[in-house]
């Protein structure tokens, strides 16, 4: 069938789709009675990681930091650079999610379920990092301000107090703002369960949501709202994690470019896990014809764009570096292009600047396994670039005499591939038990779409 | 279509946000104000020791100065606790067989030391100091409370951080003049000079008496 | 210690009374004597470090009413709690005293300085003096009496000496050896002497494995008999060193370095000194040096006999056949034009002919009396007694049955080929008296555990002749009987007391008015008057052979030189947890003693660092991992005595290899590459050759600095936008001149004695996860093969505006009012973020409870300091306790604030280290600041730093040009 392989001129939505048939298809995945093959054969290795990130955060709190690969001067490692990684990812769905809304693009309505919940898991992947990370974890809650014997407060200054506060804020903000958008979809869910069971079960999920005129009004406020609060939510989490980094005096991080340059990059990633979700889940879910060519036309765009945007910022990196005088930066720029950590160096710049630009050809942006291929690079090469920003930067200090090096533990790859299980298995449970796609914007995208045909 | 839930429901949903609400509220009032409670800091608290010694008895009754035992208190950051010795200056000619005195008796024979309880004990990150708290004025019922009227010995004072820095960032009304150190009986009257003078008079330099350093080494 | 000044100098009768004040000390630590009684294996040594954070640890909690108070039963006089006590004795080290204070808090020893009565010390100190401590708490020391490795009552040992002693009386002590290291303890020779006289045919050997022999054979060849040579740097304006151990190893070594950066700050000395080094591999003094000349073994001699020609008359001509170098001609003209002021001094490890011929150039050039003095031998070492050898051939061939063996240990350090072990087997009854159950311990029929220097009564001389006595500080925590008790013993059953036998040695001294020199004496730590006294001896006539005499290796042939570990000295000191984790000064190296090549070398034998290869000498041979020791001469080997130990106890245990089997061996080596690679831990984790950038270390020569002083000074600071100068009352500013600075590594364990900084193992420090708050950069600079070599110390330079502190989200690092960037470890949570933005990295971070697992019971931290748990990042804090304690006794007397030393400085032998209150314009660190020579570490950042260095000038001779090079060789 044509609607199958994705073309560039596919509709937003395949004509004969009808509000009905669209919501009941989405229920039914959402009430099947058991889960998929696939599902389950997705489902268990995600929950396996899942467990051995659950041992290596035990360990840790056991034995102390010092099992990760940390040292002198290399002082942060895989917990800051997973961290401002995941939070890349979280972002980008938060920006296609809301950001998009408030443009009103139509072609958001079937996938920002997915960027949500990206945006969702992504977060709390992230979350748990910078707690991890603390050699004193358990004393993390000096971080608040509270009235305490000691009559101490935390340090305004320190560009970290402004991270937790922003993670925090973005935490919670994000939670909601998924739940809200997920208010009416389940409410359908409800109605058209069977068992009395589900029904209870997502009724009480649904909040009494009755869709009356009153509650859709409080309902699209309220979700306009949060929409219009994260867009620049996300953009302040972003150029704060870059903060982290721009506000020291360290040489390869001291450069105040670090902020648009942290955002672009969370585009960047965003867009790339988006299209990595959306591919295999409308194949999976036989939605073909909700996320068509046309989606992914736009997001492979959308990659595009961001990608260039990150070359511009590699490139200012290098003609800042040597513009300026310090010999430190210079040496430091040297060895991350030719030293020890040059895989990292050109590997980032091959898989963010390079890579994408094959979307520049119109074939590439609909063809599945090929975008596949460039979004896992992406994602790689977002890695890359935050290993070489936190770790080779630290490695390289001024003195010569404290140079040093840094390599990855058992414990620092078991804690980054326990997230990804943890993360992807928050995919898969949403997927299983909440509708997948926004059934109430998509009816919006289908009455507007009736209206305008039968206006013309 | 069938209703899910029956009436009883809005009932219950409300009961149980207010709760989920409550309960946080409960969490951070305890969180802040648990640490703080004289309760958590064992304030008040009587600690038995091996001997029952009574400060009541032997200072407000005998009148014994607290430096008798106590007797690094003024050069020392640690006012030291009295050797057997000192005990059986007086228990070898008085109560020579008290049995409440047996361990005393027992310490000196065998030579063992008595392990006497901690009653006011400071984290070991914090030095304190008592030489320079009595060479500036501040007396020993400051920190330790009316030990004179204490049967047995307890914990007075909260010493949290916030009890020390509430008199280093302003120590001149905390302080006494020098007769009144050791005195138990000492009340401040109108007749006692003020702060101002009290600082001059023991030349508490203006320094700033909150850094980190002066406790945290 | 300043604040130990006053109450510094008591001897121990005025504490009260011996008894009272040692069992105050046993009482003091009830548990540690009880833990320490037992042998401790590591889970019950661990068990001990969990108790410590009990006790000192941070987590603990202020709610916790668990902890006791045990006051005393009865308290000495002088013993106050939480007050510090200091007395005086001496550490000595291959038999040379040098004089070190004890103190103590609540009669636990804690801290150990240097004595400033003492000639030796001069209030400095060295790291093996300070790391004693380490080995009077180790909890490897042996604690029973053992026969044939079964545990036996002492009351056993005596019966046995007993019968001994009848036999002995019998053949007149026929069969009696007694084997010890260097001896110069008075008391100790006396009662040797008497032993002999007693059993005249007995014999006594002493013998140390890194062997001062050579010099005092040199005197024997020069004046006729054995003397001493007595450098007076600080009145040397020329000094020609050839292959020196003055810095190193050198008796005396400390006043030798004090006296040496006398003349070496132009901005201090009214002229600075010249100092030429002729090496075949790098000393500190070659390092500091102004010129450094490389030249192996036959090169030496052959340099040494051209100058001895060119000065003395009547000296041979050199080998015309050998080329010299270019540079001798300008170097004979510089000397001679410094006639009566210079001094040609060569190290121990040369041949004795060298040390003749340098004897008649320093004769010829007239500095006797100025640059040098001519004293009596101290020790009366290798000319007198029976040498080892010998000892050995008559143990084999049976004619010893009764060898005592005091504090050696030859079964482990004597040349393997003497096959010590086998001949110890032939002994019938063999006493070994050591502190550890060590190699020789073991293998003799008798182990009697020997008390620390601390626990018993002894005497010893210094460099010079000056002798001390060493007073115990605390009771023996082993059951155990010194060297004098020893002797005792072997001389009659009712043995006298360690006291009552040095109290009898120095009455025969002091006479009448014995009472008032015997305190003057333990008070001060040294007993005037008794240096040796000048040696009148005249010159002879250079035997003729004397230029024949040089070693017989041609250049081709490899040769190895075996050197004491700058850290374990000759593995007596393998034990020892902070020498063995000190960077050695040169490599840096920890935890191992790999073979120093030259990078010629290493490129003909295509050897990286870490490389195993095999070197033999004479048919024995020793595999071992190499290092590529840049200035090393290509034809030589250096290699470390010291490590491999076979049974050093639980720390030193197979650390590192063992080269002794390569001692004493004639003929060339050679080296073959291995298989194999071994990881060797450096604290410098990129071993890069690389110009110190005048951004961090400045440099420049004495004509630069004449030209124009301020060349290598800081410019005017430019105006800060934010926090200016701090407002306290005192500014406290440290300054370290570049110019003393010679590597040594006593700062570094003064620092981590008095911080109580833990030590992390090799594996650790693989992970560049080293502690030292204090390091020592080591810069090279210019052609590897020769290059210049450049020591600085780093600790935290307590910026004005610190970039530590902006970015601590809790605020656990801040500044005081007094200028202090103050680190609170109770509150840190452990980000790490000040350690990234710190540009000097002098942060170091607990990445594991390293605390828990130290070497070392609880007792032996410093109460004044906490003990950092896991998670928690420390740093330099100049020694904040000491500052702390210096302020409330000031305040106390509402006076001034004196003045405060830190560890660091009051350990440095060259005093390059300056701190105090930069505030007081009379301050001596003020003065410093206001050299030209002043500078701050990486300006630009804009740090402000208290802690600044004065620029490093050489002074090196225009005639040569370009500073160091190679001889054409």
């Amino acid at each position: 069938m044509s609607a199958r392989t994705p073309r560039l001129d596919d509709p937003v939505i395949a004509a004969g789709i009808s509000m009905a048939s669209m919501t009941d298809r989405i229920c039914a995945i959402t009430l099947r009675e058991r889960p998929f093959v696939w599902w389950w054969i997705a489902f268990a290795p995600c929950l396996a990681l899942t467990a051995l990130l659950a041992v290596a955060i035990a360990y840790l709190f056991c034995r102390g930091i010092g099992i990760w690969g940390v040292n002198w001067p290399v002082m942060w490692g895989f917990a800051i650079l997973s961290y401002v990684w995941w939070i890349a990812i979280a972002s980008g769905g938060t920006i296609i999610s809301a950001l998009f809304f408030l443009t009103r693009s139509e072609w958001r309505d079937s996938i920002n379920r997915i960027a949500e919940s990206m945006m969702l898991f992504g977060a709390l992947a992230a979350g748990i990092y910078p707690i991890l990370h603390l050699g004193r974890p358990w004393l993390f809650y000096w971080l608040f301000f509270y009235p305490n014997s000691m009559t101490l407060w935390a340090q305004f200054r320190s560009p970290l107090l402004w991270d937790f506060w922003a993670l925090l804020t973005y935490v919670l903000a994000s939670v909601l703002f998924w739940y809200f958008g997920l208010l009416p979809d389940l409410a359908s869910v409800r109605d058209r369960a069977v068992s009395r069971g589900k029904r209870r079960f997502y009724g009480v999920l649904a909040c009494g949501f009755r869709g009356s005129r009153l509650q859709w009004t409080h309902m699209r406020a309220a979700y306009a709202v949060m929409a219009a609060i994260m867009a620049p939510v996300v953009v302040s989490i972003h150029s704060i994690v870059g903060l982290d980094f721009a506000g020291a005096a360290t040489p390869g991080w001291h450069s105040t470019e670090f902020p648009p340059f942290f955002v672009c990059g969370a585009l960047l990633s965003g867009f790339a896990i988006t299209l990595l979700l959306v591919i295999p889940l409308r194949r999976m879910l036989h939605l073909q014809d909700m996320m068509t060519g046309r989606h992914l036309d736009v997001l492979c765009k959308l990659l595009l764009t961001s990608s260039l945007c990150i070359a511009y910022a590699y490139l200012m990196d290098a003609f800042t570096t040597f513009y300026g005088a310090d010999p430190a930066e210079h040496e430091l720029f040297r060895m991350r292009a030719f030293g020890e950590y040059m895989p990292v160096y050109w590997g980032a710049l091959v898989f963010n600047c390079l890579l994408p630009q094959l979307f520049w050809i119109k074939r590439v942006r609909v063809h599945t396994p090929g975008i596949v291929a460039i979004c896992l690079g992406v994602v790689i090469g977002m890695w890359l670039e935050r290993y070489e920003i936190v770790v080779t930067s630290l490695a390289r200090p001024h003195l010569s005499s404290a140079w040093g090096a840094f390599h990855g533990t058992f414990w620092d790859w078991a804690t980054l591939f326990g997230t990804i299980g943890m993360f992807l298995g928050g995919i898969l449970l949403a997927v299983r038990f909440v509708p997948v796609v926004s059934m109430h914007e998509m009816r919006e995208l289908i009455a507007s779409r009736t209206a305008a045909e039968s206006g013309a | 279509m069938a209703a899910i839930f029956g009436p009883a429901a809005n009932l219950a949903s409300k009961v149980v946000l207010l709760a989920v609400a409550g309960a946080v509220c409960v969490g951070f009032l305890f969180w802040w104000f648990w640490p703080t409670s004289d309760y958590a800091r064992h304030v008040g608290a009587m600690v038995v020791q091996p001997v029952p010694f009574s400060h009541r008895h032997h200072v407000a009754g005998l009148g014994i100065d607290c430096r008798f035992c106590h007797s690094s208190v003024e050069v020392s950051a640690n006012a030291g606790m009295p050797p057997t010795f000192t005990c059986m200056t007086c228990h070898s000619q008085i109560w020579t067989n008290a049995s409440l005195l047996a361990p005393v008796r027992h310490s000196l024979s065998a030579n063992t030391p008595i392990a006497w309880r901690r009653v006011t004990d400071l984290p070991d990150y914090v030095y304190f100091n008592h030489s320079i708290h009595i060479a500036k004025g501040v007396g020993c019922q400051s920190c330790h409370g009316p030990v004179e009227a204490m049967p047995l010995t307890y914990k007075a004072k909260a010493l949290s951080m916030e009890f020390c820095l509430d008199c280093h960032r302003n120590p001149g009304p905390k302080l006494r003049p020098r007769s009144a150190l050791y005195d138990t009986e000492w009340r401040s009257t109108p007749a006692t000079p003020g702060a101002a003078a009290l600082l001059a008079a023991y030349h508490v330099p203006d320094r700033n008496l909150t850094d980190c350093s002066l406790c945290h080494r | 210690m300043n604040h130990a000044s006053d109450r510094l100098w008591r001897s121990l009768e005025e504490a009260g009374g011996n008894a009272d004040f040692i069992a105050r000390v046993s009482q003091e630590f009830p548990n540690l004597a009880a833990s320490l009684a037992a042998p401790i294996d590591r889970r019950r040594a661990l068990k001990l470090m969990a108790a410590s954070l009990l006790m000192n640890g941070l987590p603990g909690c202020d709610s916790k009413l668990s902890e006791n108070l045990i006051p005393a039963v009865r308290v000495p006089s002088n013993i106050v709690p939480a007050l510090q006590n200091s007395y005086a004795t001496a550490h000595v080290l291959g038999g040379y005293a040098t004089g070190i204070v004890v103190s103590h808090y609540m009669g636990r020893p804690v801290k150990v300085a240097g004595n400033p009565h003492h000639p030796a010390s001069l209030g400095a100190i060295d790291a093996f003096a300070q790391a004693s401590l380490l080995n009077f708490y180790d909890p490897d020391r042996a604690a029973e009496i053992a026969h044939r490795g079964i545990p036996a009552a002492r009351a056993d040992f005596e019966t046995a000496l007993a019968a001994q002693r009848l036999s002995l009386g019998a053949d007149r002590g026929a069969g009696l050896r007694i084997l010890t290291g260097t001896v110069t303890s008075p008391t100790l020779i006396a009662q040797i002497r008497a032993l002999l006289e007693q059993y005249p045919r007995a014999q006594w050997t002493q013998w140390e494995p890194i062997s001062r022999d050579a010099v005092m054979q040199g005197a024997q060849l020069a004046y006729g008999r054995p003397l001493e040579l007595i450098p007076r740097l600080e009145q040397a304006d020329i000094l020609v060193a050839i292959d020196s151990d003055l810095l190193c190893s050198a008796p005396g070594r400390l006043r030798y370095a004090r006296e040496f950066a006398q003349r070496r700050n132009p901005n201090r000395t009214h002229a600075m000194s010249r100092i030429y080094a002729i090496e075949p591999t790098p000393t500190l003094l070659g390092s500091v040096a102004d010129h450094r000349f490389i030249a192996g073994p036959a090169q030496l001699a052959h340099i040494l006999v051209a100058l001895a020609a060119g000065i003395v008359d009547g000296a041979s001509a050199p080998d015309p056949a050998r080329s010299l170098p270019d540079w001798i001609v300008p170097l004979l003209e510089d000397m001679k034009g410094a006639r009566g002021r210079i001094l040609v001094h060569v190290g121990a490890s040369q041949p004795a002919e060298l040390h003749a011929l340098a004897h008649a150039i320093n004769d010829a050039l007239g500095g006797r009396g100025v640059s040098f003095d001519l004293i009596e031998p101290v020790s009366n070492a290798g000319s007198a007694g029976q040498p080892l050898r010998s000892l050995i051939a008559e143990m084999q061939s049976g004619r010893v049955q009764n060898l005592l063996i005091i504090d050696s240990n030859p079964l482990y350090s004597a040349p393997a080929a003497w096959n010590f072990e086998e001949a110890l087997r032939q002994v019938s009854f063999s006493v070994a008296l050591a502190q550890h159950p060590d190699e020789t311990a073991q293998a003799a029929a008798w182990f009697v555990p020997q008390t620390h220097d601390w626990e018993t009564w002894s005497d010893a001389r210094a460099f010079d002749g000056t002798a001390s006595i060493l007073q115990p500080q605390a009771l023996p925590l082993y059951d155990g009987l010194g060297a004098v008790e020893m002797l005792e013993l072997y001389r009659a059953p009712a043995a006298r007391s360690a006291e009552q036998v040095v109290r009898g040695t120095w009455k025969r001294q002091f006479g009448d008015g014995f009472d008032a020199a015997w305190h003057e004496s333990l008070a001060t730590g040294v007993v005037p008057d008794t240096a040796c006294a000048k040696s009148g001896a005249r010159l002879r006539a250079l035997p003729a052979q004397l230029n024949s005499s040089a070693p017989i290796n041609d250049d081709a042939a490899l040769t190895v030189l075996l050197r004491p570990d700058p850290s374990l000295w000759d593995g007596r000191f393998a034990n020892n947890p902070w020498l063995q984790e000190l960077p050695r000064p040169l490599t840096k190296l920890v935890w191992d003693n790999p073979l120093l090549i030259a990078p010629a070398l290493a490129a003909r034998l295509h050897l990286e660092n870490g490389d195993l290869a095999r070197v033999t000498v004479a048919r024995s041979s020793v595999t071992a991992p190499v290092w590529i020791m840049p200035g090393q001469a290509p034809e030589c080997i250096t290699a470390w005595l010291g490590s491999g130990r076979r049974a050093a106890g639980s720390i030193g245990d197979g650390q590192g290899i063992d080269y002794y089997p390569l001692t004493q061996l004639p003929g060339a080596a050679t080296l073959q590459k291995q298989p194999g690679h071994v990881r060797l831990a450096s604290t410098v984790h990129h071993n890069l050759l690389l110009a110190a950038s005048q951004e961090v270390l400045r440099h420049g020569t004495l004509s630069d600095y004449l030209a124009h002083p301020g060349v290598a000074s800081t410019a005017q600071p430019e105006p800060h936008i934010y926090r200016t100068a701090p407002p306290g009352a005192a500014a406290w500013a440290m300054s370290i001149d570049l110019n003393a600075c010679i590597g040594c590594n006593a700062c570094i364990v003064a620092c981590q004695a008095e911080n109580n900084i833990s030590v992390v193992g090799k594996d650790q420090v693989l992970a560049e996860r080293e502690m030292h708050w204090l390091r020592i950069d080591r810069y090279f600079a210019g052609d590897p093969d020769a290059p210049e070599s450049f020591f600085q110390p780093v600790l935290c330079m307590h910026c004005e505006q610190a970039p530590c502190e902006n970015v601590c989200p809790v605020g656990a690092t801040v500044h005081d009012s007094e200028g202090l960037n103050v680190m609170v470890y109770n509150r840190c949570v452990g980000t790490r973020f000040c350690s990234n933005n710190c540009p000097y990295k002098v942060r170091r971070f607990n990445f594991l409870p390293y605390a828990r697992e130290q070497h070392r019971p609880p007792q032996s931290w410093n109460p004044d300091v906490t003990v950092r748990v896991r998670g928690v990042m420390e740093k330099c804090s100049y020694c904040v306790q000491r500052i702390a304690e210096a302020r409330i006794a000031a305040d106390r007397e509402s006076r001034p604030i004196g003045a405060v030393r830190t560890a660091c400085q009051s350990a440095c032998p060259t005093r390059a280290f300056t701190f105090g209150n930069s505030a007081d314009p009379d301050s001596e660190v003020a003065r410093r600041k206001s050299s030209p020579l002043n500078f701050s570490m990486l300006e630009r950042q804009g740090t402000a730093p208290r802690t600044t260095y004065e620029a490093l000038i050489r002074n090196p001779n225009p005639a040569i040009g370009a500073g160091r090079k190679a001889p054409p060789s």
